[in-house]
């Protein structure tokens, strides 16, 4: 018996070292890059409409030349252009955000008139913009999954689309996300759209939704969707460069999803 | 002489139902310490990277701050896998059998909820991504069912002389 109790001992004792090892306020992995969110914040970032670039790394013989990325919203493309970045195919530039060359890529399936994706988009998505997508650390991509049983989200869809096209993505997927229960009960997305646009861009946004040239464009994400698979929303995968992928399936808190990108982009 | 017999069916159920449930902690500690649904190789960094991926899962059930989260995801899979071998030991069992059960029971109340309210979320069982269904919680009923009765039968057993013991009536 008294061996038993030693061996329980033992092995009590050495799971708590363990656990001392592993748990993160040991090792605040957060910490260099909390500094580095303190900065993005001091200094709003204005949001070019361009392509990305990324300078190269400045020789070790200049440490005193920081390494600048300019990171940029993503550039309006033809429609139908598709990239492919990392292993990531299928990638519409004009919905998709940050430095090619980061070393993530976060690739989130949404349904307009989803709960879980506004509360993730206005609480979460927000905020990885502003600290990781803008500091060059996260490729974004935004993958629309309308779902059917949502009367409007499609519309909601063609018209997003057609505003990334016109290099408006941003402001409309906050007006839609941010008045989801107002158009979800009217169906009026045109208005909402139109709202957050100019008289001139509202015009070439209804141009191209009535030219459904970029419906198939909406249609590839949807396949690339089931192929997953994508079966609810919001649907988030991570990418590491070295070609893992890591699955997350709805809502997830910002302070929580911060630890775990930290340690992806710390992984050598 | 049926009473006093090793082999009688309160025994025998009561080792199964210890290593039934000792292989799930253990499957399950040592695949959210592992990452194993993940294919990462094993080290320090891919279990804590394991450890942060699992947080966002118990995240998404919506329940605790975002500490509480952290705490629950880099201390539970540890002490699954110290409760399974606790249960193979079988040291205090009635104490541990208790804590088991109302540890299935915790589970049991956080999938119902999430399922009660339509949260499509991974239930974060084993690690692997792995959709909350009606499923999971006929799996966590029939787990707590086996943990109530485990501890039931651990009470009854330990109120008894062991069998094999010097001390048992039939020695004495």
């Amino acid at each position: 018996m008294n061996r038993r109790r030693i061996m329980v001992a033992l092995l009590g004792v050495g799971l708590i070292g363990v656990a001392v090892l592993l748990f993160p306020s040991i090792h605040k992995p957060g910490e260099a890059p909390a500094q580095q969110v303190e900065q993005s914040q001091a200094i709003p970032q204005p949001r070019p409409v361009e392509t990305v670039n990324t300078t190269p790394a400045p020789p070790a013989a200049l440490p005193l030349i920081p390494p600048v990325i300019t990171v940029a919203k993503a550039a309006p493309a033809s429609p139908q252009a598709s990239i492919s970045v990392n292993g990531v195919n299928d990638i519409d530039p004009a919905k998709a955000f940050g430095s090619k060359s980061a070393p993530l890529i976060m690739e989130i399936y949404s349904d307009f008139q989803c709960p879980a994706c506004k509360q993730l988009f206005t609480t979460t998505t927000q905020k990885v913009m502003d600290n990781y997508v803008n500091t060059g650390k996260v490729y974004l991509i935004h993958r629309d999954f309308p779902l059917p049983m949502h009367a409007y989200s499609r519309v909601a869809a063609s018209y997003s689309r057609a505003a990334a096209h016109i290099g408006k993505c941003d402001e409309v997927e906050q007006a839609l996300f941010r008045n989801q229960e107002k158009w979800e009960m009217t169906g009026d997305v045109v208005g909402t759209v139109a709202a957050a646009l100019s008289p001139a861009e509202m015009k070439k946004v209804q141009a191209l939704v009535e030219g459904k040239t970029l419906e198939p464009l909406i249609e590839k994400d949807k396949q690339i969707g089931m192929t997953v698979p994508v079966n609810q929303t919001p649907y988030t995968v991570l990418h590491t460069k070295s070609g893992q992928t890591f699955p997350v399936v709805g809502f997830v808190s910002y302070d929580v999803l911060k630890s775990f990108l930290d340690q992806l982009v710390a992984q050598k | 002489m049926m009473q006093s017999s090793p082999f009688n069916f309160r025994r025998v159920f009561l080792w199964i139902c210890r290593i039934v449930l000792a292989g799930v902690f253990l499957y399950a500690g040592s695949a959210k310490l592992l990452g194993w649904g993940l294919h990462l190789h094993p080290s320090i960094s891919s279990t804590k990277l394991s450890l942060f991926y699992f947080a966002l899962q118990v995240d998404s059930y919506q329940l605790l701050p975002p500490w509480a989260v952290q705490f629950v995801a880099h201390t539970l899979p540890l002490a699954e896998v110290a409760i399974g071998l606790l249960l193979l030991l079988g040291w205090l069992l009635p104490v541990w059998t208790t804590f088991v059960t109302l540890l299935i029971a915790g589970f049991f109340a956080s999938v119902v909820r999430a399922y009660a309210l339509g949260l499509q979320i991974n239930c974060g069982c084993f690690a692997k991504p792995e959709p909350l269904t009606g499923l999971t919680i006929l799996r966590d009923g029939l787990l707590l069912l086996l943990a109530v009765l485990m501890t039931v039968f651990a009470f009854q057993e330990s109120r008894k002389p062991h069998p094999w013991s010097a001390t048992s009536p039939e020695h004495s």
